[in-house]
């Protein structure tokens, strides 16, 4: 798994079709000590990032919802929109995505089979409006 | 670090030791320990006293040692009746009825006896995630109010369509009819393909959560949202190593009930406040199309 510019989920989910404006260097007209601080502010982002959304989690079943979070908390914080492929990009610089394996949480959730039950809520919610109606 | 083991104190609480008096606590006892809004079990591994009071070093039964600290008497409780009972409200508090988000899946919470029992040690609570973020607060004496839940509201009619599901199957032992037509990923199609004719464009953060649905859908239908009668269906249906998605074969159903899940799912990620409630618009328009498309995506009689 896990080439870098073109990621191709696992999963055979897709990935988006549209193409958002690329995370721009400072124009040339700004000072080279600019463009540092810009750079640097971004990588601050990203570490920040990654202490609430857990990189590992990306080679799991959760990895559309972190990369859903991690693009969320850039674009709030930088100002900036980030498509999912160049937030992989970014992550690729600090961490090697190729060796995440999907942590031992998601294969004890998968293989505890649990019974799926209907909130009471619910069940009393409907069976009120039965009996009222 | 220097223990302070010969600083015994005449205030410390007899706590029936034998030989050294630790305080209230003793080391290798199991001890009740507030962590966040929730109540866990924990073992004392060390004990020590710093600054004029006994502080105890614990494990969390069941989380990796990442998570063992200090914490001060004011945090841990004796595992009486009653305080085990706390325990229990403040864990169903979070879980069940609402969509609340740090839920200890049912199997894993008491001592269920059966078969978890041996697994429990190495198993994580789901409020994994939560903890994460709660780090900087874990210090506060008392359980401090929940962290927001992501509360996905269900349209009425949805919610009798899971009535309904429930009727069947658990007191009519009826079963939908396999494949389903249109299944999960027709929906979601369907779905991008009106919101493309709609807006225009389907954002990218859109189309992650819709891969982050059927993702979780295909990964928890087993695990989680088969009714027992639907087991022996299920096994032949995606027969073990085949590598069939359910999102291809089961429908709008069994969708709906990963939707009570959701919440418990999303905890592992972690999300922002603000990401959540982002994530909340984009589940509630996704629902409202579901509603609106019932008659189409639902069955109104199983075989």
């Amino acid at each position: 798994m896990g080439d870098h510019v073109q990621q191709k989920p696992r999963d055979g989910t897709t990935s988006s079709h549209r193409s958002t404006p690329a995370a721009t260097p400072p124009s040339s007209a700004s000072s080279p000590l600019k463009k540092g601080t810009q750079q640097v502010e971004l990588e601050l982002r990203l570490l920040e990032a990654f202490a609430i959304y857990r990189p590992s989690l990306l080679a799991g079943m959760h990895r559309h919802f972190i990369l859903f979070g991690l693009m969320h908390h850039l674009e709030r914080r930088l100002n900036q929109r980030f498509s999912p492929d160049e937030v992989l990009q970014l992550l690729d610089r600090f961490f090697n995505l190729d060796l995440l394996e999907p942590d031992d949480e998601e294969l004890e959730l998968v293989n505890h089979k649990e019974d799926f039950s209907l909130p009471q809520s619910i069940l009393e919610e409907i069976k009120r409006k039965k009996i009222s109606s | 670090m220097g223990s302070s083991s010969d600083v015994l104190t005449d205030e410390a609480e007899d706590s029936g030791d034998e030989n050294v008096d630790t305080g209230q606590f003793k080391e290798g006892e199991k001890v009740l320990a507030y962590h966040g809004p929730l109540i866990y079990d924990t073992k004392i591994q060390k004990a020590e006293f710093r600054k004029k009071e006994w502080k105890y070093f614990v494990h969390y039964l069941g989380w990796s040692k990442n998570w063992d600290e200090w914490v001060g008497a004011d945090r841990l409780m004796k595992p009486t009746e009653e305080n085990l009972e706390k325990q229990k409200k403040l864990f169903k508090n979070q879980t069940g009825d609402k969509l609340s988000k740090g839920r200890v899946p049912a199997g894993k919470q008491k001592s269920a006896a059966e078969k978890d029992e041996s697994k429990t040690e190495n198993k994580p609570s789901v409020g994994r995630g939560k903890k994460r973020k709660s780090d900087p607060v874990s210090e506060a004496k008392s359980p401090e109010e929940p962290d927001h839940a992501l509360k996905i509201p269900l349209p009425g009619t949805l919610k009798r369509q899971l009535v309904e599901d429930w009727e069947f199957v658990t007191q009519m032992g009826k079963l939908v009819k396999l494949p389903r037509f249109p299944s999960v990923q027709d929906i979601f199609k369907k779905y991008t393909d009106f919101k493309t004719k709609r807006d225009g464009v389907v954002e990218d953060s859109l189309v992650e959560v819709l891969n982050g649905l059927r993702s979780y859908f295909d990964k928890s239908l087993p695990a989680m949202l088969l009714y027992p009668q639907e087991r022996a269906q299920y096994a032949s249906a995606v027969p073990h190593g085949s590598d069939i998605s359910p999102s291809s074969i089961y429908g709008a159903e069994h969708l709906l009930r990963l939707f009570v899940k959701l919440s418990e799912l999303l905890v592992y990620t972690n999300m922002e406040h603000e990401a959540l409630t982002q994530l909340q618009h984009k589940l509630a328009d996704f629902l409202k199309f579901l509603q609106r498309n019932q008659s189409n995506f639902f069955l109104t009689s199983y075989g």
